[in-house]
Protein backbone atom coordinates (compact mmCIF):
# COMPACT_ATOMS: atom_id res chain seq x y z
CA UNK A 1 0.00 0.00 0.00
CA UNK A 2 1.33 3.08 -0.32
CA UNK A 3 0.25 6.17 1.64
CA UNK A 4 -2.96 7.46 -0.04
CA UNK A 5 -4.00 3.83 -0.23
CA UNK A 6 -3.42 3.13 3.37
CA UNK A 7 -4.97 6.57 4.32
CA UNK A 8 -8.13 5.70 2.35
CA UNK A 9 -8.12 2.22 3.27
CA UNK A 10 -8.87 3.42 6.96
CA UNK A 11 -10.77 6.17 6.45
CA UNK A 12 -12.91 3.10 5.15
CA UNK A 13 -12.41 0.78 7.72
CA UNK A 14 -10.90 -1.37 5.88
CA UNK A 15 -7.60 -3.33 6.39
CA UNK A 16 -4.28 -1.64 6.04
CA UNK A 17 -0.95 -2.99 5.77
CA UNK A 18 0.47 -1.70 8.92
CA UNK A 19 -0.98 1.62 11.42
CA UNK A 20 -1.57 4.74 9.08
CA UNK A 21 0.90 7.68 10.33
CA UNK A 22 -1.06 11.04 10.34
CA UNK A 23 0.40 13.35 12.58
CA UNK A 24 0.24 17.01 13.37
CA UNK A 25 3.75 17.63 12.09
CA UNK A 26 3.48 20.97 10.65
CA UNK A 27 5.61 22.79 13.04
CA UNK A 28 8.57 20.60 14.01
CA UNK A 29 8.99 20.03 10.24
CA UNK A 30 8.87 24.12 9.23
CA UNK A 31 11.68 23.72 11.84
CA UNK A 32 13.61 21.03 11.05
CA UNK A 33 13.52 21.73 7.62
CA UNK A 34 12.14 25.05 6.56
CA UNK A 35 14.56 28.18 5.24
CA UNK A 36 12.73 29.93 7.28
CA UNK A 37 9.45 28.57 10.05
CA UNK A 38 7.40 31.96 8.97
CA UNK A 39 8.38 30.90 4.73
CA UNK A 40 7.20 26.98 5.04
CA UNK A 41 4.09 27.80 6.69
CA UNK A 42 3.13 30.71 4.07
CA UNK A 43 5.17 30.52 0.86
CA UNK A 44 4.76 27.96 -1.86
CA UNK A 45 8.11 26.82 -3.08
CA UNK A 46 9.33 26.62 0.71
CA UNK A 47 6.63 24.93 1.88
CA UNK A 48 6.59 22.33 -0.41
CA UNK A 49 10.33 21.96 -0.10
CA UNK A 50 9.83 21.93 3.57
CA UNK A 51 7.03 19.49 3.46
CA UNK A 52 8.92 16.87 1.06
CA UNK A 53 11.93 17.16 2.95
CA UNK A 54 10.12 15.93 6.01
CA UNK A 55 8.18 13.09 4.07
CA UNK A 56 11.36 11.77 2.58
CA UNK A 57 12.96 11.39 6.25
CA UNK A 58 9.65 10.29 8.20
CA UNK A 59 7.52 8.44 5.80
CA UNK A 60 4.23 10.58 6.79
CA UNK A 61 1.42 9.19 5.15
CA UNK A 62 0.08 12.47 4.56
CA UNK A 63 1.14 16.26 4.19
CA UNK A 64 -0.59 18.61 6.46
CA UNK A 65 -0.20 21.97 5.82
CA UNK A 66 -2.11 24.63 7.25
CA UNK A 67 -1.46 26.59 10.08
CA UNK A 68 -0.26 29.95 8.58
CA UNK A 69 -3.92 29.93 6.83
CA UNK A 70 -5.88 29.86 9.47
CA UNK A 71 -3.17 31.56 11.91
CA UNK A 72 -2.44 34.65 9.82
CA UNK A 73 -4.05 34.58 6.02
CA UNK A 74 -7.92 34.13 6.28
CA UNK A 75 -8.10 36.49 9.45
CA UNK A 76 -6.00 38.89 7.22
CA UNK A 77 -7.97 38.20 4.41
CA UNK A 78 -10.94 38.86 7.00
CA UNK A 79 -9.65 42.29 8.04
CA UNK A 80 -7.92 41.86 10.59
CA UNK A 81 -4.57 43.24 11.28
CA UNK A 82 -2.00 40.60 11.02
CA UNK A 83 2.01 40.55 11.93
CA UNK A 84 4.12 37.31 10.35
CA UNK A 85 7.01 37.10 12.60
CA UNK A 86 9.65 34.64 11.28
CA UNK A 87 9.92 32.42 13.66
CA UNK A 88 6.70 32.08 15.53
CA UNK A 89 3.08 31.40 13.80
CA UNK A 90 1.53 34.60 12.67
CA UNK A 91 -0.25 36.92 15.16
CA UNK A 92 -3.37 38.64 15.02
CA UNK A 93 -2.56 42.30 16.19
CA UNK A 94 -6.11 43.46 16.28
CA UNK A 95 -9.53 42.38 15.43
CA UNK A 96 -12.26 43.85 13.09
CA UNK A 97 -15.62 43.65 14.83
CA UNK A 98 -16.17 46.17 17.12
CA UNK A 99 -19.93 45.67 17.03
CA UNK A 100 -22.63 43.87 14.89
CA UNK A 101 -22.90 46.88 12.14
CA UNK A 102 -19.09 45.78 11.21
CA UNK A 103 -20.50 42.08 10.01
CA UNK A 104 -22.12 43.04 6.89
CA UNK A 105 -18.49 44.63 5.88
CA UNK A 106 -16.79 41.03 6.27
CA UNK A 107 -19.22 39.74 4.27
CA UNK A 108 -18.14 41.44 1.38
CA UNK A 109 -14.36 40.33 1.92
CA UNK A 110 -12.01 39.00 -0.56
CA UNK A 111 -10.39 35.85 0.52
CA UNK A 112 -8.37 35.35 -2.51
CA UNK A 113 -5.68 38.08 -1.27
CA UNK A 114 -1.82 37.24 -2.59
CA UNK A 115 -1.01 35.27 0.99
CA UNK A 116 -3.79 33.06 -0.10
CA UNK A 117 -2.84 32.91 -3.71
CA UNK A 118 0.74 31.82 -2.54
CA UNK A 119 -0.54 29.17 -0.10
CA UNK A 120 -3.05 27.38 -2.64
CA UNK A 121 0.24 27.33 -5.18
CA UNK A 122 2.01 25.82 -2.41
CA UNK A 123 -0.64 22.89 -2.46
CA UNK A 124 -0.36 22.69 -5.82
CA UNK A 125 3.62 22.25 -6.20
CA UNK A 126 2.92 19.31 -3.48
CA UNK A 127 -0.37 17.86 -5.27
CA UNK A 128 2.68 17.77 -8.80
CA UNK A 129 5.40 16.43 -7.03
CA UNK A 130 2.98 13.54 -5.26
CA UNK A 131 1.63 12.23 -7.90
CA UNK A 132 -1.22 11.11 -5.73
CA UNK A 133 1.11 8.64 -3.54
CA UNK A 134 0.56 11.07 -0.61
CA UNK A 135 -2.40 12.66 0.31
CA UNK A 136 -3.02 16.31 1.32
CA UNK A 137 -4.56 17.73 4.72
CA UNK A 138 -5.24 20.98 5.02
CA UNK A 139 -5.93 22.38 8.98
CA UNK A 140 -8.99 24.39 8.23
CA UNK A 141 -11.54 26.38 11.38
CA UNK A 142 -14.90 26.29 11.89
CA UNK A 143 -17.14 29.70 11.59
CA UNK A 144 -17.10 30.13 15.20
CA UNK A 145 -13.36 29.88 16.23
CA UNK A 146 -13.20 31.92 13.01
CA UNK A 147 -15.69 34.57 14.71
CA UNK A 148 -13.72 34.66 17.75
CA UNK A 149 -10.56 35.99 16.10
CA UNK A 150 -11.97 38.65 14.09
CA UNK A 151 -14.08 39.44 17.62
CA UNK A 152 -11.98 38.51 20.32
CA UNK A 153 -12.53 35.34 22.53
CA UNK A 154 -13.79 36.89 25.46
CA UNK A 155 -16.05 38.75 23.77
CA UNK A 156 -17.62 36.38 21.58
CA UNK A 157 -17.94 34.28 25.08
CA UNK A 158 -19.80 36.80 26.59
CA UNK A 159 -21.48 37.97 23.23
CA UNK A 160 -23.60 34.56 23.63
CA UNK A 161 -25.29 35.87 26.21
CA UNK A 162 -25.41 39.66 25.55
CA UNK A 163 -25.46 40.03 22.27
CA UNK A 164 -26.27 36.53 20.63
CA UNK A 165 -27.59 37.73 17.44
CA UNK A 166 -23.81 39.40 16.39
CA UNK A 167 -22.79 35.73 17.32
CA UNK A 168 -25.18 34.02 15.07
CA UNK A 169 -25.06 37.17 12.21
CA UNK A 170 -21.52 36.70 12.15
CA UNK A 171 -21.36 33.15 11.36
CA UNK A 172 -24.13 33.43 8.70
CA UNK A 173 -21.41 35.62 6.79
CA UNK A 174 -18.52 33.70 7.27
CA UNK A 175 -19.92 30.16 6.49
CA UNK A 176 -20.13 31.07 2.27
CA UNK A 177 -16.68 32.22 3.26
CA UNK A 178 -15.20 29.00 4.59
CA UNK A 179 -16.87 27.05 1.91
CA UNK A 180 -14.79 29.62 -0.70
CA UNK A 181 -11.73 28.97 0.96
CA UNK A 182 -12.70 25.39 1.30
CA UNK A 183 -13.66 24.50 -2.62
CA UNK A 184 -10.24 26.09 -3.59
CA UNK A 185 -8.12 24.01 -1.38
CA UNK A 186 -10.10 21.24 -2.82
CA UNK A 187 -9.37 22.73 -6.74
CA UNK A 188 -5.72 22.82 -5.89
CA UNK A 189 -5.29 19.17 -4.61
CA UNK A 190 -6.85 18.86 -0.58
CA UNK A 191 -7.71 15.55 0.28
CA UNK A 192 -8.55 15.90 3.86
CA UNK A 193 -9.77 18.86 5.70
CA UNK A 194 -8.50 18.88 9.38
CA UNK A 195 -12.24 21.19 10.41
CA UNK A 196 -10.69 22.98 13.71
CA UNK A 197 -12.92 23.76 16.24
CA UNK A 198 -10.72 25.20 19.03
CA UNK A 199 -12.68 28.04 20.37
CA UNK A 200 -16.05 25.67 20.73
CA UNK A 201 -14.68 22.54 22.47
CA UNK A 202 -16.53 21.49 25.53
CA UNK A 203 -13.47 22.36 27.93
CA UNK A 204 -14.73 26.18 26.81
CA UNK A 205 -18.00 25.97 25.73
CA UNK A 206 -21.21 23.93 27.37
CA UNK A 207 -23.09 21.37 25.25
CA UNK A 208 -26.29 23.94 25.29
CA UNK A 209 -24.24 26.96 23.95
CA UNK A 210 -22.51 24.33 21.56
CA UNK A 211 -25.92 23.20 20.04
CA UNK A 212 -27.61 26.62 20.05
CA UNK A 213 -24.79 28.84 18.26
CA UNK A 214 -22.26 26.30 16.54
CA UNK A 215 -24.04 23.45 15.83
CA UNK A 216 -26.22 24.70 12.52
CA UNK A 217 -22.74 26.44 11.17
CA UNK A 218 -20.34 23.59 11.45
CA UNK A 219 -22.87 21.33 9.63
CA UNK A 220 -22.93 23.72 6.52
CA UNK A 221 -19.61 23.55 6.18
CA UNK A 222 -18.59 20.29 6.55
CA UNK A 223 -21.78 18.78 4.23
CA UNK A 224 -20.87 21.07 1.67
CA UNK A 225 -17.09 20.40 2.15
CA UNK A 226 -17.77 16.45 1.60
CA UNK A 227 -19.77 17.28 -1.16
CA UNK A 228 -17.13 18.90 -2.85
CA UNK A 229 -15.19 15.66 -2.65
CA UNK A 230 -13.05 16.40 0.64
CA UNK A 231 -13.11 13.85 3.44
CA UNK A 232 -13.34 15.89 6.58
CA UNK A 233 -12.17 15.47 9.84
CA UNK A 234 -13.15 17.40 12.63
CA UNK A 235 -11.00 18.15 15.66
CA UNK A 236 -11.91 18.93 19.30
CA UNK A 237 -10.66 18.89 22.78
CA UNK A 238 -12.13 17.38 25.98
CA UNK A 239 -14.89 15.47 26.44
CA UNK A 240 -16.95 15.31 23.59
CA UNK A 241 -17.98 11.97 24.51
CA UNK A 242 -19.45 12.48 27.98
CA UNK A 243 -20.78 15.72 26.82
CA UNK A 244 -22.97 14.56 23.72
CA UNK A 245 -21.15 16.94 21.38
CA UNK A 246 -19.60 13.51 19.61
CA UNK A 247 -23.46 12.69 18.43
CA UNK A 248 -24.05 16.20 17.02
CA UNK A 249 -20.98 15.94 15.01
CA UNK A 250 -21.86 12.13 13.93
CA UNK A 251 -25.14 13.72 12.37
CA UNK A 252 -22.75 15.57 9.75
CA UNK A 253 -21.57 14.24 6.44
CA UNK A 254 -17.86 13.85 8.43
CA UNK A 255 -15.36 10.81 7.75
CA UNK A 256 -13.47 10.90 11.22
CA UNK A 257 -12.84 12.22 14.35
CA UNK A 258 -9.57 13.86 15.97
CA UNK A 259 -10.08 14.31 19.57
CA UNK A 260 -7.62 16.35 21.36
CA UNK A 261 -6.20 16.15 24.88
CA UNK A 262 -3.95 18.79 25.04
CA UNK A 263 -5.05 19.22 28.87
CA UNK A 264 -3.96 16.47 31.24
CA UNK A 265 -7.55 16.87 32.87
CA UNK A 266 -9.49 15.83 29.11
CA UNK A 267 -7.42 12.92 27.89
CA UNK A 268 -10.29 10.81 26.25
CA UNK A 269 -9.12 7.16 25.54
CA UNK A 270 -10.09 6.49 22.11
CA UNK A 271 -11.45 3.16 22.96
CA UNK A 272 -14.21 4.71 24.39
CA UNK A 273 -15.12 7.09 21.07
CA UNK A 274 -14.62 3.84 19.37
CA UNK A 275 -17.64 2.58 21.35
CA UNK A 276 -19.35 5.31 20.59
CA UNK A 277 -18.44 5.88 16.45
CA UNK A 278 -17.97 2.04 15.60
CA UNK A 279 -17.84 1.63 12.21
CA UNK A 280 -18.99 4.66 10.99
CA UNK A 281 -16.28 6.99 10.98
CA UNK A 282 -12.57 6.68 11.78
CA UNK A 283 -10.56 7.81 14.33
CA UNK A 284 -7.29 9.40 15.23
CA UNK A 285 -5.07 9.01 18.04
CA UNK A 286 -4.16 11.61 20.40
CA UNK A 287 -1.00 11.59 21.89
CA UNK A 288 -0.22 14.44 23.72
CA UNK A 289 2.21 16.75 22.21
CA UNK A 290 3.35 18.19 25.05
CA UNK A 291 3.93 15.55 27.46
CA UNK A 292 7.42 12.98 26.48
CA UNK A 293 7.20 14.23 22.69
CA UNK A 294 8.09 17.82 23.98
CA UNK A 295 10.40 17.78 27.10
CA UNK A 296 10.77 13.97 27.47
CA UNK A 297 13.69 11.12 26.40
CA UNK A 298 13.19 9.29 23.29
CA UNK A 299 12.65 6.23 25.16
CA UNK A 300 10.03 7.81 26.65
CA UNK A 301 8.30 8.65 23.70
CA UNK A 302 8.44 5.28 22.18
CA UNK A 303 7.17 3.75 25.51
CA UNK A 304 3.54 6.58 25.08
CA UNK A 305 4.08 5.56 21.21
CA UNK A 306 3.68 1.95 21.92
CA UNK A 307 1.52 2.44 24.71
CA UNK A 308 -1.40 4.03 22.06
CA UNK A 309 -0.79 1.58 19.40
CA UNK A 310 -1.24 -1.53 21.86
CA UNK A 311 -4.39 0.25 22.67
CA UNK A 312 -5.40 0.95 19.28
CA UNK A 313 -4.73 -2.44 18.31
CA UNK A 314 -7.20 -4.48 16.18
CA UNK A 315 -9.33 -1.66 16.20
CA UNK A 316 -10.69 -0.46 12.77
CA UNK A 317 -10.33 2.86 11.31
CA UNK A 318 -7.53 3.94 13.36
CA UNK A 319 -4.91 6.26 12.25
CA UNK A 320 -2.49 7.19 14.63
CA UNK A 321 -1.55 10.61 15.03
CA UNK A 322 -0.90 13.69 18.07
CA UNK A 323 -3.75 15.22 20.27
CA UNK A 324 -3.41 18.44 18.07
CA UNK A 325 -0.31 21.05 16.76
CA UNK A 326 3.76 19.77 17.67
CA UNK A 327 5.39 22.72 18.72
CA UNK A 328 8.22 23.42 16.42
CA UNK A 329 10.56 22.67 19.77
CA UNK A 330 10.03 19.14 19.75
CA UNK A 331 13.69 17.66 19.47
CA UNK A 332 14.31 16.23 15.83
CA UNK A 333 15.16 12.63 18.14
CA UNK A 334 11.74 12.38 20.04
CA UNK A 335 9.46 12.92 16.68
CA UNK A 336 11.88 10.24 15.17
CA UNK A 337 11.49 8.06 18.30
CA UNK A 338 7.77 8.62 17.87
CA UNK A 339 7.61 8.03 14.12
CA UNK A 340 9.92 5.07 14.14
CA UNK A 341 7.45 2.90 16.49
CA UNK A 342 4.64 3.79 14.01
CA UNK A 343 6.26 2.70 11.05
CA UNK A 344 7.14 -0.77 12.50
CA UNK A 345 4.50 -1.72 14.81
CA UNK A 346 2.99 -4.68 14.39
CA UNK B 1 -32.34 43.48 62.74
CA UNK B 2 -31.79 42.65 59.21
CA UNK B 3 -32.46 38.70 58.02
CA UNK B 4 -29.85 36.66 58.55
CA UNK B 5 -28.32 33.12 56.73
CA UNK B 6 -25.64 31.92 59.65
CA UNK B 7 -23.75 34.75 60.27
CA UNK B 8 -24.12 36.70 57.05
CA UNK B 9 -26.96 39.17 56.09
CA UNK B 10 -29.28 38.11 53.89
CA UNK B 11 -28.50 40.97 51.50
CA UNK B 12 -25.06 40.15 51.36
CA UNK B 13 -26.29 36.87 50.73
CA UNK B 14 -28.02 37.71 48.08
CA UNK B 15 -25.19 39.54 46.21
CA UNK B 16 -23.13 36.68 46.06
CA UNK B 17 -26.23 34.95 44.26
CA UNK B 18 -26.87 38.37 42.21
CA UNK B 19 -22.80 37.22 40.82
CA UNK B 20 -23.78 33.80 40.48
CA UNK B 21 -26.40 34.37 37.66
CA UNK B 22 -24.54 37.23 36.12
CA UNK B 23 -27.14 39.62 37.13
CA UNK B 24 -24.71 42.79 37.24
CA UNK B 25 -27.17 45.24 37.49
CA UNK B 26 -28.66 43.95 40.48
CA UNK B 27 -25.15 43.33 41.86
CA UNK B 28 -24.86 46.85 41.68
CA UNK B 29 -27.87 48.13 43.16
CA UNK B 30 -27.51 45.49 46.09
CA UNK B 31 -23.47 46.84 46.46
CA UNK B 32 -25.24 50.31 46.96
CA UNK B 33 -27.78 49.24 49.29
CA UNK B 34 -25.52 47.82 51.70
CA UNK B 35 -22.72 50.65 51.80
CA UNK B 36 -26.28 52.84 52.66
CA UNK B 37 -27.14 50.40 55.30
CA UNK B 38 -23.46 50.83 56.57
CA UNK B 39 -23.26 47.06 56.44
CA UNK B 40 -19.16 46.45 56.85
CA UNK B 41 -17.32 46.99 53.48
CA UNK B 42 -15.26 44.27 54.42
CA UNK B 43 -17.83 41.48 54.76
CA UNK B 44 -19.89 43.18 51.15
CA UNK B 45 -16.38 42.46 49.62
CA UNK B 46 -15.31 39.10 51.06
CA UNK B 47 -18.81 37.54 51.98
CA UNK B 48 -20.69 38.96 48.55
CA UNK B 49 -18.49 39.52 45.58
CA UNK B 50 -15.47 36.97 46.87
CA UNK B 51 -17.12 34.26 48.03
CA UNK B 52 -19.55 34.72 45.05
CA UNK B 53 -16.44 34.20 42.55
CA UNK B 54 -14.82 31.53 44.82
CA UNK B 55 -18.20 29.47 44.60
CA UNK B 56 -18.72 30.15 40.63
CA UNK B 57 -14.84 29.23 40.02
CA UNK B 58 -15.86 25.36 42.03
CA UNK B 59 -18.68 24.98 39.72
CA UNK B 60 -16.62 26.04 36.54
CA UNK B 61 -13.85 22.97 38.03
CA UNK B 62 -16.28 20.58 38.23
CA UNK B 63 -17.86 21.27 34.55
CA UNK B 64 -21.11 22.90 35.86
CA UNK B 65 -20.48 26.23 34.17
CA UNK B 66 -18.06 27.29 31.21
CA UNK B 67 -15.91 29.87 29.95
CA UNK B 68 -18.91 32.11 28.71
CA UNK B 69 -20.53 31.50 32.60
CA UNK B 70 -16.99 32.72 34.73
CA UNK B 71 -16.64 35.38 32.55
CA UNK B 72 -20.57 36.83 32.60
CA UNK B 73 -19.83 35.87 36.37
CA UNK B 74 -16.56 38.02 36.74
CA UNK B 75 -18.34 41.04 35.06
CA UNK B 76 -20.87 41.32 37.19
CA UNK B 77 -18.49 41.20 40.02
CA UNK B 78 -16.22 43.51 38.88
CA UNK B 79 -19.80 46.07 38.26
CA UNK B 80 -19.71 45.27 42.09
CA UNK B 81 -16.16 45.75 42.87
CA UNK B 82 -16.53 49.65 41.13
CA UNK B 83 -19.28 50.45 43.11
CA UNK B 84 -17.50 48.92 46.53
CA UNK B 85 -13.82 50.40 45.79
CA UNK B 86 -14.26 54.46 46.64
CA UNK B 87 -15.01 52.53 50.11
CA UNK B 88 -12.23 50.22 50.65
CA UNK B 89 -9.45 50.99 52.80
CA UNK B 90 -6.13 51.76 51.29
CA UNK B 91 -4.78 48.72 52.27
CA UNK B 92 -7.57 46.43 52.30
CA UNK B 93 -6.99 44.95 48.68
CA UNK B 94 -3.06 45.53 48.57
CA UNK B 95 -2.95 43.47 51.98
CA UNK B 96 -3.93 40.14 50.09
CA UNK B 97 -0.83 40.59 47.59
CA UNK B 98 -0.32 41.46 43.93
CA UNK B 99 -0.26 39.27 41.19
CA UNK B 100 1.45 40.52 37.65
CA UNK B 101 -0.10 38.41 34.70
CA UNK B 102 0.28 38.12 31.53
CA UNK B 103 0.47 35.68 28.08
CA UNK B 104 3.91 35.24 26.94
CA UNK B 105 6.12 36.38 23.99
CA UNK B 106 4.86 34.96 20.66
CA UNK B 107 1.15 33.92 21.84
CA UNK B 108 -1.49 36.12 21.46
CA UNK B 109 -4.08 33.84 23.36
CA UNK B 110 -5.85 35.71 26.58
CA UNK B 111 -8.63 33.66 27.11
CA UNK B 112 -7.35 31.82 30.29
CA UNK B 113 -5.10 34.48 31.25
CA UNK B 114 -8.32 36.56 31.51
CA UNK B 115 -10.39 33.72 33.39
CA UNK B 116 -7.26 33.79 35.79
CA UNK B 117 -6.68 37.56 36.03
CA UNK B 118 -10.54 37.64 36.74
CA UNK B 119 -10.52 35.05 39.32
CA UNK B 120 -7.86 36.59 40.86
CA UNK B 121 -9.23 40.19 41.03
CA UNK B 122 -12.52 38.60 42.57
CA UNK B 123 -10.68 37.25 45.14
CA UNK B 124 -9.53 39.99 46.30
CA UNK B 125 -6.03 40.25 44.52
CA UNK B 126 -4.61 43.09 43.01
CA UNK B 127 -3.92 42.33 39.46
CA UNK B 128 -1.28 44.04 37.06
CA UNK B 129 -2.57 42.25 33.71
CA UNK B 130 0.19 42.83 31.29
CA UNK B 131 -2.00 41.29 28.14
CA UNK B 132 -0.41 39.60 25.76
CA UNK B 133 2.84 38.77 23.49
CA UNK B 134 4.96 39.82 26.99
CA UNK B 135 8.92 39.32 27.14
CA UNK B 136 11.11 38.98 30.53
CA UNK B 137 11.91 42.03 30.26
CA UNK B 138 8.29 43.56 30.64
CA UNK B 139 7.47 40.57 33.31
CA UNK B 140 10.59 42.00 35.80
CA UNK B 141 10.05 45.20 35.32
CA UNK B 142 6.69 44.81 36.10
CA UNK B 143 7.42 42.26 39.04
CA UNK B 144 9.79 44.80 40.42
CA UNK B 145 7.24 48.23 40.06
CA UNK B 146 4.23 46.33 41.59
CA UNK B 147 6.08 44.97 44.14
CA UNK B 148 4.30 41.66 42.91
CA UNK B 149 4.56 38.56 45.26
CA UNK B 150 3.24 36.37 42.24
CA UNK B 151 4.26 36.47 38.91
CA UNK B 152 1.69 34.44 36.56
CA UNK B 153 2.29 33.41 33.28
CA UNK B 154 0.39 31.55 30.43
CA UNK B 155 0.70 29.63 27.11
CA UNK B 156 -1.76 28.37 25.20
CA UNK B 157 0.44 27.78 22.03
CA UNK B 158 2.86 24.36 22.25
CA UNK B 159 5.36 26.91 20.42
CA UNK B 160 5.36 29.56 23.20
CA UNK B 161 5.78 27.34 26.38
CA UNK B 162 9.60 27.53 26.09
CA UNK B 163 9.31 31.16 26.91
CA UNK B 164 8.19 30.78 30.22
CA UNK B 165 11.34 29.12 30.52
CA UNK B 166 13.18 32.28 29.64
CA UNK B 167 11.30 33.90 31.63
CA UNK B 168 11.20 31.64 34.49
CA UNK B 169 14.63 31.88 34.68
CA UNK B 170 15.12 36.05 33.78
CA UNK B 171 12.59 36.40 36.66
CA UNK B 172 15.40 34.30 39.38
CA UNK B 173 18.43 36.02 37.38
CA UNK B 174 17.09 39.23 38.60
CA UNK B 175 16.95 38.54 42.23
CA UNK B 176 13.32 39.64 42.86
CA UNK B 177 11.65 37.94 45.62
CA UNK B 178 8.29 36.74 44.03
CA UNK B 179 7.14 33.33 43.15
CA UNK B 180 6.06 32.17 39.17
CA UNK B 181 3.25 30.18 38.42
CA UNK B 182 2.73 28.93 35.02
CA UNK B 183 -0.45 27.51 33.23
CA UNK B 184 -2.31 26.92 29.61
CA UNK B 185 -4.15 24.08 28.41
CA UNK B 186 -0.50 23.01 26.97
CA UNK B 187 1.22 23.27 30.06
CA UNK B 188 1.67 20.39 32.83
CA UNK B 189 3.10 20.16 36.48
CA UNK B 190 6.30 18.19 34.58
CA UNK B 191 6.86 21.03 32.29
CA UNK B 192 6.45 23.55 35.21
CA UNK B 193 8.71 21.58 37.48
CA UNK B 194 11.34 21.38 34.62
CA UNK B 195 11.51 24.54 33.74
CA UNK B 196 12.02 26.50 38.13
CA UNK B 197 8.24 27.85 38.08
CA UNK B 198 6.83 27.53 41.42
CA UNK B 199 3.68 26.57 40.99
CA UNK B 200 1.36 25.40 38.28
CA UNK B 201 -2.45 24.84 37.70
CA UNK B 202 -4.84 23.11 35.29
CA UNK B 203 -7.66 26.05 35.71
CA UNK B 204 -8.29 29.47 36.62
CA UNK B 205 -9.70 28.31 40.30
CA UNK B 206 -6.54 26.45 40.98
CA UNK B 207 -4.62 29.12 40.30
CA UNK B 208 -6.54 31.26 42.66
CA UNK B 209 -5.61 28.66 45.20
CA UNK B 210 -1.98 27.96 44.71
CA UNK B 211 -1.48 31.99 44.74
CA UNK B 212 -3.11 32.35 48.04
CA UNK B 213 -0.76 29.67 49.17
CA UNK B 214 2.37 31.24 47.62
CA UNK B 215 1.43 34.23 49.05
CA UNK B 216 0.96 32.90 52.26
CA UNK B 217 4.48 31.63 52.75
Amino acid sequence: MNAAERMKAAINMEPVDRVPNGPFYEAPICQYYGSSFRAALLEDQAMADAHLAGLDEFKFDWVMVGMGLIGGIIPEALDCKVSYPEDVFPIIEETTIKSIEDVARIAKSDMFTKRMDRFLKGIAILKRELKGEIPIACEYISPFTIATRLRGTNEIMMDMYENPDLVRDLQEVLVPLNIEVGKALIEEGVDYIFYGADMECPILLSPKHYKDFVDEPTTKVCNELTRLGAKVLPHMCGSIVETGIVDMLMKMDIHGIMPGNLTQETVLDIRELKEKVGEKICIFDNINPNGPLLIGTPEEVAAETRAHLENAKGMSGYIFSTAGTSSPNIPKENYLAMNREVLNFQ
Amino acid sequence: MPETKGDLTMAVKDIAEAVAVFDRVKVVELVEAEIAAKTEIDEILNAGLIDAMDIVGKRFSSGELFVPEMLMAAKAMKAGLEVLKPHLSAGAVAAKGTVVIGTVKGDLHDIGKNLVALMMEGAGLEVVDLGVDIDAEKFVKAAVEHNAGVVALSALLTTTMPTMEIIVAAIKEAGIAVKTIVGGAPVTEAFADQIGADGFSTDAPGAVELTRKLLST
